[in-house]
């Protein structure tokens, strides 16, 4: 747990009645890393995702986030370990604005007791900037007084990462964050996700695979919920067993 | 996990109803004439209809605006409020009765036992989402209202609880009476004045953002850190703080405490006004509680059936105005293009310490 990993999954398995999503995948996420996860549809990427942030609880193995066994924890705890995702469907409050939707998730992570509840929620300065940086960021400052609902679909997946980036986690869980857009759209969401590296550790799901393949510093495979593969871009592009996943024949 | 039952809630914020940030433009232009309306309404109801009507208009905008809090707000439809409303009317009642207790002390026994109540059924309650959550709701009302009938001796069962005195509003060495019914009106309009600025103040603060965010999405809710149960709790905790503080009101009104206070009925007259009114907007269950206390007054005169049209109006307002009364307010301002008609969608004007400049609570 000292060898740089922030995130650990020991043996991690989940099965849907007789169906087993994830098979003891072991993976490690080492801190200050794009780390992606590729497999073709249904292979158990997104129930990965669940399971780690406490989405859905495991049939078996661990979860270790900074060296803490966080198997099982309920999902509103993570955050605060500093943990946060993003979801795959695009999942803000609709008919919040813009700016209320990144205020929650800032605030959540703002210790606040009780009596932070006497003051105005326009009152906390603090969490004021640290939406608007964010807002920044992910460039919707011209939208802040827009309901979410109201967003184009590129729009709501830029404020579904700003969302995410207001627990300020260490660790970003994205679940493809290029999902349904259109090739601008999708280059611009590349550029944003690349300025984050460096500052975040980031786990990645993606399809696209040349965005995998420019911006990962890891990739592992999954196939049928278990991981065939994991290595540098490079590596993965000539494994063979990655090659048959994708072309479907397996084994 | 099941899907929050929000269908009615959908209508909610359909005219850009009270968020906890407002635009500068718009609070310095909005909330101020809101407040002044307010004013304006508290004066002019007892001229409009009798005192005693009036009086109960602000003592179910109350109760609306508690069940506006879990429900339009947070996103759990109540239909058991009547349980926290009789309850503390039952124990104002009794108090005063029995113990000749002063009225502000009558008035904060029963908040508490509103809260209590809430607090332990609201606990069971919120386990359940949606359907579920509704019947649980409707179940302990049930209960409660049972007891409150079987139970004679204490309560009066069906005939009610008689005899209960008005006591003065005792401040310091001033003790003004209450007597006549404009001035318990005067009484009652200024402790709701009190009430709605205080639920304005909680609307207004982090709590207001983090139950919304419940109501619309709470499995993200969840996930950017907050503990969905415990906040649901906390409002149904408030909610039922604030049905206790009406529910006392109440039992001051006629002398007595009906059965009819803690049955299912009063639960549905306080949907039914919210509905009416406009879910998610403060100022809906005001709208609401005016327009059904009024029709049912001014209607039962000539008609007996007035249940009937009220049955009509809420058919409409959930097929055609799910903004209640407030969208249309909204919809005729905006048609006759006033002041404030138009909101840039999407203007960039700073929201966030904005709301400071707001006038009144």
């Amino acid at each position: 747990m000292s060898d740089g990993a922030l995130l650990r999954t020991d043996e991690l398995t989940c099965d849907f009645g007789a169906l087993r999503a994830v098979n003891r995948v072991s993976l490690s996420v080492k801190a200050g890393t794009l780390h992606s996860v590729i497999g073709p549809n249904g292979s158990g990427k997104t129930t990965l995702f669940n399971l780690v942030s406490g989405e859905i609880p495991p049939t078996g193995g661990r979860v270790y986030f900074e060296g803490r066994d966080v198997t099982g924890l309920p999902s509103h705890r993570l955050p605060h370990l500093g943990l946060g995702r993003s979801f795959q469907r695009t999942n803000v409050f609709a008919k919040l604005t813009v700016y209320e939707n990144v205020w929650a998730a800032a605030f959540a992570r703002r210790p606040h007791g009780a009596l932070s509840f006497l003051r105005r929620a326009s009152e906390f300065s603090d969490v004021d900037a640290g939406v608007r940086r964010i807002l920044g960021e992910v460039g919707l400052t011209h939208k802040l007084v827009a309901r979410a609902e109201t967003l184009s679909h590129g729009q709501q997946r830029a404020l579904e990462v700003g969302v995410s980036l207001a627990s300020s986690p260490r660790l970003l869980l994205l679940d493809e964050p290029t999902q349904g857009l259109a090739p601008e759209a999708t280059q611009q969401m590349t550029r944003l996700v690349q300025s984050l590296v460096g500052r975040y550790t980031i786990l990645l799901i993606e399809h696209k695979m040349r965005i995998v393949m420019s911006i990962s510093d890891r990739i592992s495979v999954m196939a049928f919920g278990e991981l065939i593969a994991e290595g540098t871009p490079a590596e993965v592009r000539d494994n063979p067993d990655v090659q048959r996943a994708y072309l479907g024949a397996r084994r | 996990m099941a899907e929050e039952d929000a269908g009615f809630a959908s209508g909610v914020r359909a005219c850009g109803g009270l968020g906890a940030f407002e635009a500068p433009s718009r609070s310095m232009k909005s909330a101020f004439p809101r407040l002044v309306l307010l004013l304006a309404a508290i004066v002019a109801l007892p001229l409009a209809v009798r005192p005693v009507v009036a009086s109960e208009i602000w003592i179910f905008a109350i109760a609306g605006m508690a069940l506006n809090l879990i429900f339009g707000y947070t996103g759990m439809l109540s239909f058991g409020q009547a349980t926290f409303f009789g309850l503390a009317a039952y124990t104002a009642g009794l108090m005063m009765i029995h113990w000749q207790a002063p009225l502000l002390v009558v008035l904060a026994a029963g908040t508490l036992v509103g809260a209590l109540a809430a607090a332990l059924i609201g606990y069971v309650c919120i386990q359940r989402v949606g359907t579920y959550f509704i019947m649980l709701t409707f179940g302990f009302n049930q209960m409660f209202f049972f007891i409150a009938y079987k139970w004679t001796v204490v309560t009066g069962g069906d005939d009610g609880l008689p005899g209960i005195p008005r006591p003065p509003l005792a401040l310091g060495p001033l003790a003004i009476r209450l007597d006549s019914s404009l001035r318990y009106y005067i009484f009652v309009a200024a402790v709701f004045l009190l009430a709605f600025c205080v639920m304005k103040r909680i609307v207004d603060s982090p709590l207001g953002v983090i139950f919304q965010s419940i109501r619309e999405n709470p499995v993200r809710a969840a996930a950017v850190g907050y503990d969905v149960k415990r906040y649901k709790w906390i409002a149904f905790t408030i909610a039922g703080a604030f049905t206790g503080f009406a529910g006392v009101l109440y039992s001051m009104m006629f002398g007595i405490v009906p059965l009819e206070s803690i049955s299912w009925i009063i639960s549905g007259d306080i949907v039914f006004m919210v509905l009416i009114g406009g879910i998610g907007n403060l100022y809906g269950p005001l709208l609401g509680a005016a327009a059904f206390k009024w029709l049912s007054e001014a209607i039962s005169v000539v008609w007996e059936r007035w249940p009937l049209i009220l049955g009509v109006a809420l058919v409409l307002v959930v097929l055609f105005l799910r903004g209640g009364l407030v969208e249309a307010f909204t919809r005729l301002r905006d048609a006759a293009g006033g002041p404030r008609a138009r909101r840039e969608p999407g203007a960039s004007v700073p929201v966030g310490i904005a709301a400071e400049t707001e006038a009144g609570s």
